[in-house]
């Protein structure tokens, strides 16, 4: 029996489930179907008035060069007694740590998902309260994903992984989420882990936009990118 | 958590037609009772506070306030403190999520969701200012009443889902200890919501007994997969009529009037968790979500709730005209917002942007208003209800309709069997 099933995904890309002997061959579509056949994740558009005056692309790699942007190098731990403890215990020096991250295309997880963005900044503001040390990023166009041949070709590009020591809460992230895709990797460095891919971001402008508020300025995700590793001087 | 229900008895009709007999069964009948009573720890003797109570009578006995004249506090209207507060199955509940019983309930969801609630993220953020009686003292008018009505809704809603939720965390203790903590802790998120917004009505001169509340209030007994769908929407809602009016005050601070509305970016945080916990529920529970019978549901009651909201708002238009909103376009946004996160976890949602649903909520709002005013006339009882049979029943032919536009398909990709197939 043929079976088609659409649903539209943030980046506004439409799978169709064929029936069982196409089971294994996926069939893309641009989202322009019936609306009534598909759900939306989609921001609404966005009018010129409310675009701020920068240009609207990001360099991936530029953002390094900004002093303003650069951290030390440091691991994630948690300043509090190990009780209170929110993330997964720092590993040590020669030990290889786990990372859990879930994963999506750029344009969901930065562009449509905005109670995303709150959800990044309410961590990160408590953390600074409570001197915890930051144990989650964003990494756009991850290296990990390439040990991960089943997620990459289900992940439209440019992709976008939120990576954390703390198992529990990247599947509290999953649980809010739900259409991005999860799991976990080793490394032996924190550097290894958030290591990336240099890539331009561009989302195209909304055309109309409904909220009686601006959308969230673009970049929103700079705080959140992996830590910049200080050169050594001799 | 937002508990949308009719303030107005003209709404009762609509609100009988839409919540369907079989599914509610009303425990106990309760109108308001306003009792003055001296402002304890005033340094003025003269300064009264309004204690607000809940009576068991049929009839709102006369108010009894001996408020100075020259006060500028106004009695408040005793049909607005009626939500609705549920109660629940609880055996049932306790089957439900019962670890020995139900051996696959997916407990790394409740373990990471627990992690979340206890990390407390507004442990220290609801603390008041002197800003606070500042604003209230500015307020004059039918502002300040439109204020104070605000206050005394948000309040009583929020206390109700404290009660609802304390008494789900005592009742699972023993069956599903991580699922009833993360109840107890969502009650303290509720009651911290509620003492807020009492302690801004202290700003106006007034108080919600909520203590009396608790045990005069009406319960309404829905079963616990309607307490899923219906509390999952009260939540959801209510995160995006708040960080709506949140971001649209920080975009627009000339309307900032009240300080409350700073707060909501962290409080909305909170309603968001709480649907994200409701939303696993069902997801343990996949026989509510995956059946015909699932989607009729769903569908109902995104209608119910949806349609509360539009029309208790366009009864309110002052108080989003009072913070420079549009009334319908917020509705519309914060429902359609509302429907695009419900599709991640309902099987059926309405079809929210189709221009013909917008159609049919302005033509109930246009009905509604008939009813109000038929309930306003110096008209005699019977008279009264023979102008309100025609008015119900088209109502309840708008439901309908709108209860029967072709939905749209949806579900969370995680009990989607073609979810391997998808492309992120």
């Amino acid at each position: 029996m043929l079976g088609v099933t659409t649903l539209t995904l943030g980046s506004s890309t439409t799978l169709v489930a064929q029936n069982h002997a196409q089971q294994h061959a996926t069939t893309l579509a641009s989202a322009n179907g019936n609306r009534r056949d598909s759900v939306s994740n989609r921001t609404h558009p966005l009018p010129m008035s409310l675009v701020s005056s920068t240009d609207q692309s990001f360099s991936f790699l530029s953002s390094f060069k900004e002093p303003t942007h650069a951290r030390p190098f440091t691991t994630a731990v948690a300043s509090v007694d190990s009780d209170k403890l929110n993330s997964s215990d720092p590993p040590t020096k020669n030990e290889a740590s786990k990372y859990y991250f879930l994963v999506a295309n750029a344009k969901f997880m930065l562009d449509e998902e905005e109670h995303f963005q709150e959800q990044l900044f309410e961590r990160l503001r408590l953390f600074g309260e409570r001197n915890q040390e930051q144990d989650f990023w964003l990494v756009i166009e991850p290296k990990f994903l390439d040990k991960f041949p089943n997620i990459t070709k289900r992940l439209k590009r440019p992709a976008v992984a939120l990576v954390s020591t703390n198992g529990p809460w990247i599947t509290f992230m999953k649980l809010r989420l739900d259409r991005v895709l999860s799991d976990s990797f080793e490394a032996e460095s924190l550097e290894e882990a958030l290591a990336f891919n240099p890539t331009d971001l561009k989302f195209e402008k909304p055309e109309k936009w409904v909220a009686p508020y601006p959308k969230y300025e673009f970049g929103w995700w700079k705080p959140f990118l992996p830590p910049v590793q200080t050169e050594v001087q001799p | 958590m937002l508990l949308l229900s009719p303030p107005q008895p003209q709404l009762q009709p609509f609100f009988t037609s839409l919540h369907m007999a079989a599914l509610v069964k009303p425990i106990s009948n309760v109108t308001p009772k306003f009792v003055s009573s001296p402002r304890m720890g005033s340094s003025h003797s003269s300064k009264f506070s309004t204690i607000i109570r809940m009576s068991a009578t049929a009839t709102p006995p006369p108010s009894t306030s001996t408020k100075p004249a020259s006060s500028k506090k106004g009695n408040i209207k005793e049909t607005l403190l009626t939500p609705r507060f549920y109660t629940t199955d609880f055996d049932e509940m306790e089957t439900l999520f019962n670890t020995e019983i139900n051996k696959n309930l997916n407990q790394d969801e409740f373990e990471a969701l627990l992690q979340e609630f206890k990390t407390d993220y507004n442990q220290t953020h609801f603390v008041r200012n002197k800003e606070f009686k500042e604003a209230a003292d500015k307020l004059e008018g039918p502002l300040r009443q439109i204020f104070v009505e605000f206050l005394e809704r948000s309040c009583t809603a929020e206390f109700s889902g404290f009660l609802l939720y304390k008494e789900l965390g005592r009742r699972l203790k023993k069956t599903n200890p991580v699922v009833a903590e993360i109840f107890s802790l969502m009650s303290r998120d509720e009651a911290r919501h509620a003492g807020f917004l009492n302690k801004g009505l202290s700003d106006f001169n007034l108080a919600l007994d909520l203590g009396f509340l608790t045990k005069a209030r009406k319960y309404t007994f829905f079963k616990p997969k309607f307490i899923f769908y219906a509390t999952y929407l009260s939540e959801k809602i209510g995160y995006w009529r708040y960080i709506t009016i949140y971001r649209h005050l920080k975009a627009n601070p000339e309307f900032q009037c009240y300080p409350i509305f700073k707060y909501f970016e962290n409080w909305c945080q909170d309603e968001n968790r709480h649907g994200d916990f409701f939303s696993a529920l069902m997801k343990a529970q996949p026989q509510f979500l995956n059946d015909w019978k699932a989607k009729l549901w769903s569908r109902f009651f995104c209608l119910s709730v949806y349609v509360t909201m539009y029309l208790n708002d366009c009864q309110r238009t002052a108080f989003y005209e009072g913070i420079g909103l549009n009334t319908k376009e917020f509705d519309m946004h914060v429902i359609i917002e509302t429907n695009r996160t419900t599709a991640r976890i309902f099987p059926a949602v309405l079809d929210v942007e189709n221009p013909e649903f917008k159609r049919k909520l302005d033509r109930m709002v246009e009905i509604n208003e008939k009813l109000v005013a038929v309930g306003e006339s110096d008209d005699i009882a019977v008279v009264k209800n023979l102008k309100r049979i025609p008015l119900v029943a088209a109502l309840v032919s708008e439901l309908l309709a709108t209860y029967l536009m072709p939905p749209i398909e949806s579900g969370s990709v995680d009990l989607a069997e073609f979810e391997p197939q998808l492309v992120y």
